[in-house]
């Protein structure tokens, strides 16, 4: 679906994206992995068409992305970013309809408010629908934004960070709705993820970057394996195959001790 | 080396502007002039003074007490008391007694901003300059209300109060305040190692012994005192404060009171000498000494907070 | 405030409006069709009322762009420079073009207005900070600074006292035949109310706006064009009245939350109803005279102001 072709970006001396060329699958969940500092977040802002590369191309669907309107790409591609300083004073239902901007440029017809309600049910926003932002935890916020990412139903969503400073449950809310997404809707979604098992368990393909560069990629048993985590990370992994998925295991001393 | 500059410049600008253009007229133009001096170095004393300290109590360097309204506090009250008591007041409080009586309000509005320093500690300090800043306009406003309620005469002394000026000051005065600056300048100087200490921060300052409290109080009466002279003396200076400070940080180059205030007094007389020069030989008196020092100071404050860049 | 409770407010404020004032008139007076009663209705006290509610409406509007274009709440044009910027523009247009009539100032008083909010916006954005209050700081020092320049180009040109009489705030100059620029304020407020969604999403900043498809920089831009069409028909016609286009918006965001769409008309009506406050009290406090709005607005938004400070910066 997007395929990216020599995409080159530096600030000043630093080199940030170094000739990358890959292809994202459609109807899948692409998680990109990797240190920090590897590009990965440069790389998603290049596709939500919020960083301009200095060399390269980007298609979507074969079609060059800087040659697409501001408003049609809009249709087509949704990016939700960490949002650090949003004081806007909107109720959630409000932030909800803001998704729809893209269509209705603001007169909400009725099928807009359809969407949106089937947007809060998607998350199970219901019973927060009328409640301002600055009232909810975090955790409620990065849902409430999800849920405007999802009613511009876009066939892309690309989500940078969405699980930071998120507690457990919620994180897990959050990576559920992701899952359904993509199996219920059939939607391409791509995120930058830290954490390594939501990455393993959640996803269907798997980028892993380093230096700029693109280091591995491919399904989950390709990428999650002992020496490829090893060589991206610098940590000692054990995986853990269990009956629910599996689990990567670099907390322990004896793993650390295994390095030196 | 930068310093010896500094002190040297100092009589050759005071030289300048007393003898320059003045067709060595001993009898009447110098002694106007040297009268006018001597206003120039009060209140040059007095700015470089408060100034820094208040900076060193607050705990940064954007703050200054004419920004948090003691300027203003006290046009306001030079405009109410016209009302009340007519251009009469003059005569009947004598300038002693508006003096006498300034320091007093000086002396509460400091009380009233300590007790505020003392519970928020060093707090958010943009905070306080926006409330230090758009209560000077509220001042202001409040001020230009009550010129309008006074008659033509009494509105033109009102008028010429907010500027800042050298001309007013009658040699009396300047006397007087400049022996009550004298005694200020002493109390400081001698306290010079206490100001370091307080420049720790309240948490350390105690640690080590000093008693917080009552050093910021009387610190804080000083710098009443010192604004109200200068502020009567020469009228409101707004951001030179500001300026005076941190030209004397970066010049001083030590953290150390006793070196920074004299170069801070140092810089705050060149500075109105420098305007004053400017203002009768480059300009002709085709622009005012009030005007010249907002300008420079006001963009130096502001490319200070555009370059702080939030972190102060 | 339900939906009835304010416009009657502002229409209960509009008729004190027009009864109060100078000369005396009265009910009555009119009924009898007496000349000299309509005469002061119509040459001065209904284009007064026009130009207030026009003046409260347009620069509570333009604090609301300003706040959603540089993201904070306490931007309006006395904090951002464009206010004194406009000042600074009808001094030079005195001096460079002494001819030109209210429509030639106007001119100069919006580009000047536009240039400054452009490069205080630009300024802000290129420091990143979320500090809510050091924006509006730069922007009052900002505004200083072109106060200062602006006194050292009246100082020179011999028209200082003047400029501080005529540039305050003042509703008594409005007369008939001589304020109707402040009209152009119509469009203005129309055109804000279609935008509004645009506005909001420009309020989320620029990553969100992009993502939802708004081209960011032009709406932008047309935001700064409207504030500064806004406060230069103001400052012709009325002069400098600060704080309005700040307080108000805060206000009303408190109670109803920054949906624009929702909220702009609110926000109007709230503004205008505040100016119109305002004027009354200027012109009971001291009858027969009056109080400028420039000392009204600035004394009762002043403190309004220094209470949202001190509330919202807990």
């Amino acid at each position: 679906m997007i395929t990216l072709e020599h995409l080159y970006k530096a600030y000043g001396e630093k080199t940030v994206l170094d000739n990358v060329s890959l292809a994202f699958p459609a109807g899948q969940v692409t998680s990109l992995i990797g240190p920090n500092g590897a590009g990965k977040s440069t790389l998603l802002m290049c596709i939500a068409r919020l960083l301009p590369a200095n060399r390269g191309r980007i298609l979507l669907d074969g079609q060059d992305i800087g040659r697409i309107a501001i408003a049609d790409y809009a249709r087509r591609v949704a990016t939700l970013r960490q949002v650090l300083d949003f004081n806007l004073r909107l109720t959630v239902e409000e932030l909800v309809a803001f998704g729809r901007f893209p269509y209705s440029r603001g007169l909400l017809t009725a099928d807009d408010q359809q969407v949106i309600d089937e947007s809060l049910d998607f998350l199970g926003l219901q019973p927060l629908r009328g409640a301002y932002l600055d009232e909810l935890s975090g955790g409620q916020r990065q849902m409430a934004f999800l849920a405007m990412t999802i009613a511009q139903r876009t066939d892309l969503l690309l989500l940078d960070e969405p699980l930071n400073n998120l507690d457990m449950k919620h994180a897990v809310q959050i990576m559920q709705a992701i899952r359904r997404l993509c199996d219920e809707q059939g939607r391409t979604v791509i995120l930058v993820v830290h954490d390594i098992n939501f990455a393993a368990n959640y996803s269907d393909h798997i980028v892993a970057m380093k230096g700029g560069a693109v280091h591995s990629h491919g399904p989950i048993a390709e990428v999650v394996t002992q020496a490829n985590l090893r060589a991206l990370f610098g940590l000692a992994f054990e995986i853990l195959p269990s009956a629910h998925g599996f689990v990567c295991n670099y907390f322990n001393p004896s793993l650390s001790r295994e390095l030196v | 080396m930068m310093r010896r500059v500094a002190w040297l410049l100092l009589p050759a600008l005071a030289l300048a502007f007393l003898l320059l253009g003045s067709g060595m007229d001993f009898s009447y133009v110098i002694p106007k002039r040297l009268v006018r001096l001597g206003a120039i170095v009060v209140a040059g004393v007095c700015i470089a003074l408060s100034s820094v300290i208040f900076q060193t109590l607050a705990g940064n360097r954007v703050l200054t007490p004419a920004i948090m309204g003691y300027e203003g506090i006290y046009l306001l009250f030079q405009a109410l008391l016209v009302l009340w008591l007519g251009t009469a007041s003059v005569a009947l409080l004598g300038a002693q007694g508006n003096a006498l009586l300034s320091i007093a309000l000086m002396l509460g509005y400091s009380w009233l901003l300590q007790r505020w320093l003392l519970r928020e500690g060093r707090g958010d300090v943009y905070r306080l300059l926006l409330l230090g800043l758009v209560l000077t306009m509220v001042l202001g406003t409040f001020t230009q209300f009550i010129q309008l309620k006074t008659s033509p005469g009494e509105f033109s002394i009102l008028q010429s109060l907010g500027y800042t000026s050298f001309n007013r000051a009658q040699p009396a005065q300047v006397l007087y305040s400049g022996l009550l600056v004298a005694a200020v300048a002493l109390l400081v100087a001698r306290g010079t190692r206490v100001l370091d200490v307080l420049a720790l921060g309240r948490d350390q300052a105690i640690a080590l012994g000093l008693d917080h409290g009552r050093c910021l109080r009387l610190q804080m009466a000083l710098i009443a005192v010192l604004v109200a002279v200068s502020t009567s003396l020469v009228g409101p200076t707004a951001f030179m404060g500001v300026f005076v400070a941190n030209i004397a940080y970066a010049l001083a180059r030590s953290a150390q009171h006793q070196v920074i205030l004299p170069l801070a007094c140092a810089v705050a007389i060149g500075m109105f000498l420098l305007a004053q020069l400017l203002v009768e030989h480059l300009f002709n008196y085709r622009t005012s000494v009030s005007i010249l020092v907002n300008l420079v100071c006001g963009a130096y404050f502001l490319a200070l907070m555009v370059r702080t860049r939030g972190t102060p | 405030m339900s939906r009835v409770l304010l416009p009657t407010l502002l229409l209960l404020l509009c008729g004190v409006s027009l009864m109060v004032g100078a000369s005396q008139m009265s009910w009555s007076a009119l009924w009898s069709a007496s000349d000299d009663a309509w005469l002061t209705l119509t040459a001065s006290r209904l284009p007064r009322l026009a130009a207030l509610v026009l003046t409260g409406v347009g620069l509570s509007i333009c604090g609301v762009i300003l706040q959603q274009i540089v993201r904070n709440r306490f931007v309006e044009p006395a904090t951002c420079g464009g206010l004194d910027a406009a000042k600074l523009g009808i001094l030079v247009a005195l001096t460079v073009l002494p001819g030109a009539g209210a429509s030639g100032r106007m001119l100069f008083a919006l580009v000047f207005c536009l240039l400054a909010s452009l490069v205080y916006v630009a300024i802000i954005r290129r420091i990143r900070f979320t500090n809510l209050v050091l924006v509006p700081v730069i922007g009052l020092m900002y505004g200083s600074l072109l106060s200062a320049i602006a006194e050292f180009y009246a100082y020179r040109h011999n028209i200082l006292q003047s400029m501080q009489g005529w540039l305050l705030g003042d509703f008594s100059r409005v007369i008939e035949g001589n304020y109707e620029i402040i009209y152009l304020i119509l469009p203005i407020v129309v055109l804000t109310y279609l935008y509004a969604q645009r506005f909001t999403v420009l309020g989320m900043g620029e990553g969100m706006a992009t993502s939802l498809g708004l081209n960011y920089a032009a709406t932008a831009i047309l935001g700064l064009v409207l504030v500064a069409v806004t406060v230069s028909a103001t400052v012709i016609t009325v002069g400098a009245t600060p704080f309005v286009g700040l307080v108000v918006p805060n206000l009303v965001a408190l109670r109803y939350g920054e949906n624009l769409k929702r909220t702009l008309p609110i926000v109007a009506m709230c503004g205008a109803a505040l100016l119109l406050a305002c004027d009354i009290l200027g012109r009971l406090l001291i009858h027969p005279y009056e109080v400028p709005i420039g000392l009204t607005a600035g004394s009762v938004g002043g403190v309004l102001f220094l209470l949202l400070i001190l509330w919202k910066c807990k």
